[in-house]
């Protein structure tokens, strides 16, 4: 999927490029920068330079114009499309409370170029939590960072950790996961990123029930991916058993029904965890095993350790794998069609001595 | 086909047989509606079926209501006939002999024009006679089956738990076979087979026609008539 996005995306460009070679941005290399930058940077690129703000704190001004350059937008804006507000003899005094208060008035400035983006996260719980007065929820620089953005789709990782800073618990148990440590450790570009299942911008609460429901569609975007499952060995057809199963039938019936559930369902997590997925091969049978049988003991009181066998642990049914429902289904598919057919042969062969009359 | 019984009835089927069918038929057809959907999960059709009895633990518990209601229908028809045969008030006519399977060939071969007439049938011919344990041996399959889908905790208690899955899958495909059969046999049978198109009313009416009698079941007329 990732492939396409940016097939479409430079196939995209190439297309504007195409036909609006006009708007192409000039070429500015780090030592050309804009006049207008560079008239910002005359006192902006002092690292002592600060204000002084109402709640007594010291807020930075400095740029580092390097830094800058290097960031995505560095060969796009200047400063003051950005940063419009200020005339050239500013600064008029401390008018922000606080650094935070600066940054919340601030960060809707993104949105004059990623409006999409920006209404997005007005759907998301942090716009939620930032609008019941939490000021710690994050905006945009938060997450991108202001003067420094990069591309967000090369720098996985950097986004995730950017996550941690307000969801570190979280974020350490992920690390610690066979998804975590791909990422972390080996810069595995297959492995999920915090927000390849929370999304990015339209962040919904992962404890609603709806959510929930969903998760398996979440995994299953890479687990039912056979090409993606064959590079390290792991059957795909682990989201067809457990949507053909009974979990999964109720898991899928119930999502986007008119009644709301009156029961919870389980899903993927509920085995296997949620932030601290590891390989079932390295946590072995037994472990695997256990853990089915605790899952299965939330709900179905008094279930024993032996219930669990009742799940074919994503097995297709085989001689090998659950004889005795293989067996079944085999007699089935034989000895249904062989009685229909008959049946039908009978009834026409009725029809036609009566077509030849009595 | 018209004889000189012609417009004469004679009386079929008891109260209790007639109202065994009709239930069966409310039955049979309520779990369709809720268990088909279940079958099929990911069809359009099942979703809307489902969205419409008020979702899917609602669609549940209503199979298995009607599956406790079908399943103490059969017990009552298993009770009423072993006892009725027993205590020698009824007449076992649905029990096979070799007649049947004679009959079964002698007909195909009548079909194939093999043979001039067809083979005379008693008080049920052996298409009856086969739908008939079907149904029975079908239905304990699928009360057993449904029973062990229903209560898995305990059944993984007494049993092997593989038997649970293996429930599901028979619980499914004999309910397939049974609607199937249902479809193009029975129903062959009581709507579109020439003798009785367009309905076969006698098991709604309790009554047949003398005629049609003496014409589908020849051994049973003869005997009534000797009786009479």
């Amino acid at each position: 999927m990732k492939g396409w996005a940016a097939l479409a995306q430079v196939l995209l460009v190439g297309l504007l490029a195409g036909v609006a070679p006009a708007q192409k941005p000039p070429d500015k290399g780090p030592e050309k920068l804009p006049e207008s930058v560079a008239a910002c940077l005359a006192c902006h690129d002092d690292t002592q330079l600060s204000v002084k703000l109402k709640d007594g704190s010291t807020m930075r001004l400095h740029v580092d114009p390097q830094e800058f350059v290097r960031s995505v937008h560095g060969a796009q804006l200047v400063c003051t499309d950005c940063h419009a507000r200020y005339e050239q003899n500013h600064p008029s005094g401390a008018t922000f409370a606080s650094r935070r208060a600066y940054a919340i008035a601030s960060y809707e400035t993104c949105k004059k170029c990623h409006f999409d983006t920006y209404t997005r996260t007005l759907e998301s719980v942090h716009y939620e939590l930032l609008k019941s007065g939490l000021d710690a929820a994050p905006v945009c620089t938060d997450c991108h960072g202001a003067h420094t953005i990069q591309n967000p789709h090369e720098k996985r990782a950097m986004v995730s950790r950017s996550c941690a800073t307000c969801h570190g618990d979280v974020y350490r148990r992920y690390a610690a996961s066979v998804h975590g440590k791909a990422l972390e450790e080996g810069g595995n570009q297959d492995v999920p990123a915090c927000a390849d299942c929370h999304t990015h911008h339209q962040i919904q609460p992962p404890g609603s029930t709806q959510f929930r429901l969903g998760s398996p569609q979440i995994c299953i975007r890479c687990h039912g991916d056979a090409r993606l499952m064959a590079k390290y060995g792991i059957s795909a057809t682990v989201a067809q058993t457990y949507l053909a199963d009974f979990h999964g039938v109720t898991a899928s019936l119930t999502r986007g029904a008119s009644v709301a559930p009156q029961q919870v369902v389980v899903t993927c997590i509920d085995c296997h965890g949620v932030h601290d997925i590891t390989s079932p091969r390295l946590r072995g049978a037994e472990a695997m095993k256990a853990s089915v049988a605790a899952a299965c003991a939330r709900c179905h009181a008094g279930a024993s350790p032996a219930f669990p066998a009742a799940w074919l642990s994503h097995w297709e049914p085989s001689l090998r794998h659950a004889p005795l429902v293989f067996l079944v289904q085999l007699f089935y598919k034989i000895f249904i069609p062989f009685v229909v057919i008959g049946l039908v042969l009978q009834v026409l062969l009725h029809l036609y001595r009566v077509s030849l009359g009595r | 086909m018209r004889g000189p019984d012609a417009g004469e009835y004679v009386v079929r089927f008891s109260f209790w047989a007639r109202f065994q069918h009709a239930s069966v038929i409310l039955l049979f057809g309520v779990l369709l509606l809720t268990g088909m959907p279940q079958k099929w999960p990911y069809v359009e059709a099942s979703r809307w079926v489902i969205e419409h009895l008020g979702g899917v633990v609602a669609v549940r518990w209503l199979h298995r209501a009607a599956g406790i209601a079908f399943s103490l229908l059969l017990v009552a028809h298993l009770a009423v006939a072993i006892g009725g045969a027993l205590a020698g008030r009824t007449k076992p006519s649905m029990l096979l002999s070799v007649k049947d399977f004679r009959d079964a060939v002698d007909f195909l071969r009548y079909c194939l024009g093999w043979a001039e007439a067809p083979p005379r049938f008693g008080r049920y011919d052996y298409r009856q006679k086969f739908e008939y344990w079907g149904l029975v041996f079908g239905g304990v399959v699928m009360a057993l089956t449904g029973f062990v889908l229903f209560f898995p905790i305990t059944v993984s208690r007494l049993l092997p738990a593989e038997l649970i899955p293996a429930a599901k899958v028979m619980h499914s495909y004999e309910a397939l076979l049974a609607f199937l059969i249902i479809l193009v046999w029975h129903l062959f049978a009581v709507l579109l087979s020439p003798e009785v198109f367009p309905l076969d009313t006698s098991i709604f009416t309790g009554k047949i026609r003398k005629d049609r009698l003496r014409h589908e079941h020849p051994l049973e007329y003869d005997e009534l008539s000797g009786r009479e």
